[in-house]
């Protein structure tokens, strides 16, 4: 019997043509994870970062006992580090997709991780404003959605786009993490491969796919919110 | 015609309760503008606030022609602030919409259909001479254009009351002059009420018909511009048209303070003091700005060859209402008064 040598074990590097094979329904993984997340994040995240400003003193619905209770749960929800969070609610993800590995698995722990952040920089977005928009929008005879539409979402655009290519990074990141716990995608590639086999090309192939996609979010963010914004 | 009634604001603080606003009663007529002024503190952003809807006063009442606003809300408050147009200070445009958008706001708010709205802008940026910039930015134009821009804006539901809460604070002097042009002819075309709230005595000076000296939530004094400058004990006057200290420069025998009663006072009245009485006259201080009422003035002289109160009622023959500075000239006068009234 051939006893399988260390070199042998360590050195199965996998040959650079077979990498795109690898890599694209991984890389394919890791953008649907990372944008059914962002879809949800902007969604939920953006209603909550809404209801934070305009709970705030300076908002259309002033009221501090809502303020702060809505600032507690987004800061419990920032303070958990992404892995603890993933690990701490896994009977939860269980509950809700009925697995804890794959992609839906992933989703959960990103989506609840993603939407207090995306609040913070929509709240964040909102308090760079001028003070007088609201007086604005209500002087001009507004309904609270016409204000809320005309005199701060438009208004915080390139603020705002900024904030989803910061969030969208983020998630690119996260789902690397979810890899760990077989969410798919980049990251799992990288533990599977780079990490547990020491396949030195996967784990270069995915630095660098890692990298390239953080710079291309980053340019492309950048270009939409200088795009948006108005002399 | 708007008429404010008893308002009364108050906060709540941690340190307890904090009045701002002690019971302001004011009337605006169509057609007229009417200046609020005050020092910091006084209360004249709670008072705009008040008046734009911006907040609801702790009691009182805002009566816009018999209609009492300050006690809406929801719906019928969004629908009732159409009569009532507010310009920001720095004008508060939305800076990612263009100039036509920034003016349709809140004619796109109350539901107007497309092609009323843009009649409706353009006939509005016409009107602020700014047709040819419906397609700009509002970073793309001067400080005195965005706030014609922001009068546009409040324009475009026809209200009946425009509030200007410091609207020229920060302008250059061309640019200030624009806005007041404007909103002189505002108030003679449409026959707009119109509130100023301000720190700029000069702007009071120039566009004013009647001012309202707010004090430590109070109204201090109220009343029309020119009585106010023509009074002598008016603390407001005196701010509008300030005067150096009392001095009786040597050679002369008493000093007066003059103040254009009339509106059309022979402006070589100091000449006529000298070649038809004999007098010798010293001109101290003062200053004289044209109205659109006619000229305004408060001037102070020094006078020699001619008794104080003969000079007096001379003076009141040419519609100038002369007080003696010093208080020793001012009771002896005071007592003598009615007779040289009768001699002249």
């Amino acid at each position: 019997m051939r006893i399988p040598t260390e070199s042998a074990a360590v050195g199965t590097d996998t040959p650079w043509n077979e990498l795109p094979a690898l890599m694209l329904p991984a890389y394919g993984q890791t953008w649907a994870m990372v944008g059914i997340v962002m879809v949800l994040v902007i969604i939920f995240g953006g209603i909550m970062g809404l209801a934070l400003f305009n709970t705030d003193r300076q908002g259309l619905f002033p009221h501090d006992k809502s303020h702060a209770a809505l600032s507690w749960f987004v800061n419990m929800g920032r303070s958990l580090p992404f892995l603890v969070l993933m690990a701490a609610i896994i009977p939860f993800t269980k509950w809700v997709t009925g697995t804890t590995i794959g992609i839906w698995a992933a989703v959960v722990p990103m989506t609840i991780a993603g939407i207090p952040f995306f609040a913070r920089l929509v709240q964040n977005a909102l308090n760079d404003l001028p003070k007088e928009n609201l007086a604005v929008g209500l002087v001009t005879g507004g309904s609270p959605l016409q204000i809320i539409g005309a005199t701060q979402i438009r208004e915080a655009l390139p603020a705002l786009a900024s904030a989803v290519t910061l969030n969208t990074i983020s998630m690119v990141e996260y789902s690397a993490i979810a890899g760990t716990i077989g969410a798919g995608g980049i990251g799992y590639l990288a533990v599977t491969y780079g990490y547990q086999r020491f396949d030195m090309n996967v784990m270069l192939a995915t630095i660098l796919a890692l990298i390239l996609t953080v710079q291309a979010v980053q340019f492309l963010g950048d270009r939409i919110a200088r795009a948006l914004a108005r002399p | 015609m708007i008429e404010i009634r008893q308002l009364h604001k108050h906060y709540e603080t941690a340190q307890g309760r904090v009045e701002v606003l002690k019971g302001i009663d004011l009337d605006v007529q169509s057609g007229t503008i009417t200046a609020v002024v005050g020092p910091s503190g006084a209360g004249k952003s709670t008072l705009s606030h008040c008046i734009s809807l911006l907040e609801k006063p702790s009691s009182g009442q805002i009566l816009v022609e018999g209609k009492d606003l300050s006690v809406l809300s929801g719906k019928e408050l969004c629908a009732e602030r159409r009569a009532i147009g507010t310009i920001f200070q720095n004008s508060a445009l939305l800076r990612r919409m263009t100039v036509a958008e920034n003016v349709a706001l809140p004619l796109r708010n109350l539901g107007v259909v497309h092609h009323e709205m843009e009649n409706r802008v353009a006939e509005l940026l016409n009107r602020v001479g700014l047709a040819d910039w419906a397609n700009s930015y509002p970073g793309e134009l001067s400080g005195g254009q965005r706030q014609r821009v922001g009068i546009a804006r409040a324009l475009a539901l026809r209200p009946r009351l425009l509030l200007s809460d410091e609207a020229t604070s920060g302008l250059d002097p061309e640019s200030t002059t624009q806005v007041l042009e404007l909103l002189d002819s505002l108030r003679t075309d449409l026959g707009l009420a119109i509130i100023l709230i301000t720190h700029e005595m000069d702007v009071v000076r120039h566009i004013a018909d009647r001012v309202a000296q707010l004090d430590g939530g109070r109204i201090a004094e109220y009343g029309e511009l020119r009585g106010l400058v023509a009074d002598p004990g008016s603390v407001t006057g005196s701010k509008l048209l300030p005067l150096r200290p009392d001095l009786v420069p040597a050679g002369y025998d008493f000093t007066l303070t003059v103040a254009y009663q009339a509106a059309n006072v022979d402006p070589a009245w100091i000449s006529r003091l000298g070649t038809e009485h004999g007098a010798r006259v010293a001109l101290l201080g003062g200053s004289v700005e044209a109205h659109h009422e006619g000229t305004l003035g408060r001037v102070e002289i020094g006078l020699a060859g001619i008794a104080a109160e003969r000079a007096i009622a001379v003076l009141a023959g040419w519609g100038l209402r002369a007080t003696p500075r010093s208080q020793q000239l001012l009771a002896s006068v005071a007592d003598r008064a009615e007779r040289i009234e009768v001699a002249v």
